[in-house]
């Protein structure tokens, strides 16, 4: 009797103990792993009960309900731990010291897994503000990002990649590539790469979008996502689309210009090569003649030379070498000194150079030698595309906060189709090029000290058969 | 009657020089310096053979020549001039009297030998 008692009561205890050991997870959303150690240790209990039972057999009643009376009062504080006094040596002493060691093991453990729970929490809180910054930073990037899981849905687009194929990315509702981007090259890249993309993981390919004067190129770099233990299989595509219309438009205007260059340079090569010849040959059959063709030569000669200037001038202007070296100036002197120079080649042909300038002083923020070199170049082209007897107008005013610069010719005029091109290097209008020789170049010099060095605009309105007008921009000084 | 020759070249030291050449060999020669000019004189005095400059400034070298072999019964044999001679489509050379392609600079002797080859004349010397 005694003894059934005793074995009730301890599992009694026991069973106090796995109360007060599973209260705390319970609500606590503990992972399944520490639920099942807590349930273990109750199990541990439980078999130490068992065995605690027949100890207690033999122990006096006293003590036993010492024993009770100390787990109630431990239930009601809702301790855990130190269940049964150690103080006696003897058997109940024993177990009392085993199961304390037990349960303060436990009770670490419960601890512990509360730490790793809290610790789970704050890492799957860190993980998430990262997803968010890596998310953030994608979408910021100014290529565009499509990523494809292994099923051909969209999982990521960001804001480059909505602009560049026009749609708008849900992340709250995935759907297939193939409903959102429509261009069937690019689809046909991503989902090949969806298909072989174990062999070649890493692709870079060009793409063109659209044709004619809207295509666009894009360097596409394809990259396929890769799991399993052996890498065999394929769960998603990235695909990053870099617009490289630009870099190819400034590698054909490279070539263009290379081009042009060595034709423009072949012209006068050509004249001095076959004049050359032809007074080795003998083919210069009077002394006359044989001055001729040395002429030639040496005007041939001076003409390259001029070209080859006009090229490194505007390379090394462009290229910034050339310092600047801005002031506040007068235009008005700038354009005086300009009309001075030009005066005696205007006389030649008989054209009258007028400078009609204010008597107010209009200042500008610049380089005088480049302004100069500017205003010089359109007024010599005037005077090179204006038929005798015409006539050349110089005039400056204040237009809102510009300095406005008119050089007036009444020459042949440029066709509409060539007027918006005549500031292109090389560009030369074909009745300019029967009127007069230049290198194509003066007019690009002009463009950019004007746009680029000074930050203001030129402009050309022009009638074919009445003359032009250049207009220099440049901001006033107030 | 001698040859006449048609050079178009709007480079006119180009145009002078190979004229002067032709006429020192006995060739009679007419110099137009653009395109539209040279179409017009080819049409009005029927020239037997035509130099052209490939890049001139309105009709193109290559334009010229498939004017006058779209509107002229016999074609008239063509030396084609260029600074750019890589940039000529072989398959339009094929479809046109263009006899040569001769890139510049270019040796007037050379021209004179290629000129005299295609009229089926020798060496006056």
């Amino acid at each position: 009797m005694r003894r059934a008692a005793a074995v009730v009561l301890l599992f009694l205890g026991v069973g106090v103990d796995l109360h007060l050991l599973l209260e705390p997870l319970r609500d606590s959303g503990q992972p399944a792993a520490v639920k099942a150690m807590t349930l273990g240790a109750g199990l541990a209990l439980a078999v130490l009960g068992v065995i605690g039972g027949f100890l207690i057999a033999r122990v006096p009643k006293e003590r036993i309900d010492g024993v009770t009376d100390h787990l109630e009062s431990m239930v009601r504080r809702g301790m855990l731990g130190l269940a049964i006094s150690e103080a006696e040596s003897d058997a109940l002493g024993r177990l009392g010291h085993a199961i304390n060691r037990y349960l303060s093991f436990v009770k670490e453990e419960v601890e512990q897994s509360h730490l790793d729970a809290k610790e789970r929490q704050i890492q799957m809180k860190v993980l998430d503000a990262e997803k968010r910054h890596i998310e953030a930073v994608i979408r910021a990037i100014s290529d565009g990002v499509v990523v494809t899981d292994a099923f051909g849905d969209l999982v990521l687009a960001n804001a480059a990649a909505e602009g560049t194929f026009g749609f708008k990315f849900d992340p709250a509702a995935r759907r297939p590539i193939e409903e959102a981007i429509t261009d069937k090259g690019f689809l046909a890249l991503v989902n090949d790469m969806r298909e072989t993309g174990l062999f070649t993981p890493h692709r870079t390919v060009e793409w063109i979008q659209g044709a004619g004067e809207q295509a666009r190129s894009w360097r596409v770099i394809l990259n396929t996502v890769v799991e399993g233990k052996r890498h065999d299989r394929i769960s998603g595509v990235v695909a990053v689309l870099h617009d490289v219309t630009k870099e190819k438009e400034i590698a054909r205007m490279k070539s263009d210009f290379v081009s042009i260059v060595s034709h423009e340079l072949k012209a006068p090569l050509a004249s001095i090569r076959a004049y050359t010849e032809m007074l080795v040959d003998g083919e210069a059959r009077s002394e006359a003649e044989q001055r001729e063709y040395l002429h030639v030569i040496g005007t041939e000669t001076d003409r390259m030379n001029r070209l080859i200037e006009s090229i490194l001038n505007l390379s090394r202007l462009e290229s910034g070498l050339v310092p600047v070296n801005k002031t506040d100036l007068a235009v008005t002197e700038i354009l005086r000194d300009a009309a001075d120079v030009m005066t005696p080649q205007a006389v030649q042909k008989s054209i009258r150079l007028e400078a009609d300038l204010a008597p107010v002083f209009f200042r500008v923020h610049g380089d005088r030698d480049m302004l100069y070199q500017a205003v010089l170049n359109v007024v010599s082209n005037a005077v090179k595309y204006t038929p005798e007897g015409g006539q050349i107008r110089i005039s400056t005013y204040l237009d809102d906060s510009s300095v406005v610069v008119d050089v007036a010719d009444t020459g042949y005029g440029i066709p509409p189709e060539d007027a918006g091109r005549v500031f292109e290097k090389f560009y030369r209008s074909r009745h300019s090029a029967k009127e007069a020789k230049g290198s194509g170049l003066g007019l690009a010099l002009v463009k950019h000290v004007v746009e680029v060095v000074h930050g203001g605009r030129v402009a050309v309105e022009s009638d074919v058969g009445k003359g032009s007008i250049f207009r220099l921009y440049l901001p006033a000084v107030r | 009657m001698p040859c006449r020759i048609l050079i178009a070249d709007d480079e006119v030291a180009i145009a002078n020089v190979v004229a002067r050449k032709l006429q020192n060999a006995g060739l009679q020669t007419i110099v137009a310096t653009d395109g539209q000019e040279a179409y017009e004189r080819a049409l009005a005095e029927r020239p037997d053979f035509v130099i052209t400059d490939l890049q001139m400034p309105g009709m193109s070298g290559l334009e010229l020549c498939e004017r006058l072999t779209a509107e002229l019964d016999a074609p008239i044999p063509t030396i084609l001039l260029t600074a750019k001679g890589f940039e000529i489509d072989a398959m339009t050379l094929t479809h046109l009297p263009i006899l040569r392609v001769m890139t510049k600079p270019f040796s007037p002797s050379e021209l004179l030998a290629n000129v005299r080859e295609a009229l089926g004349i020798g060496s006056a010397t």
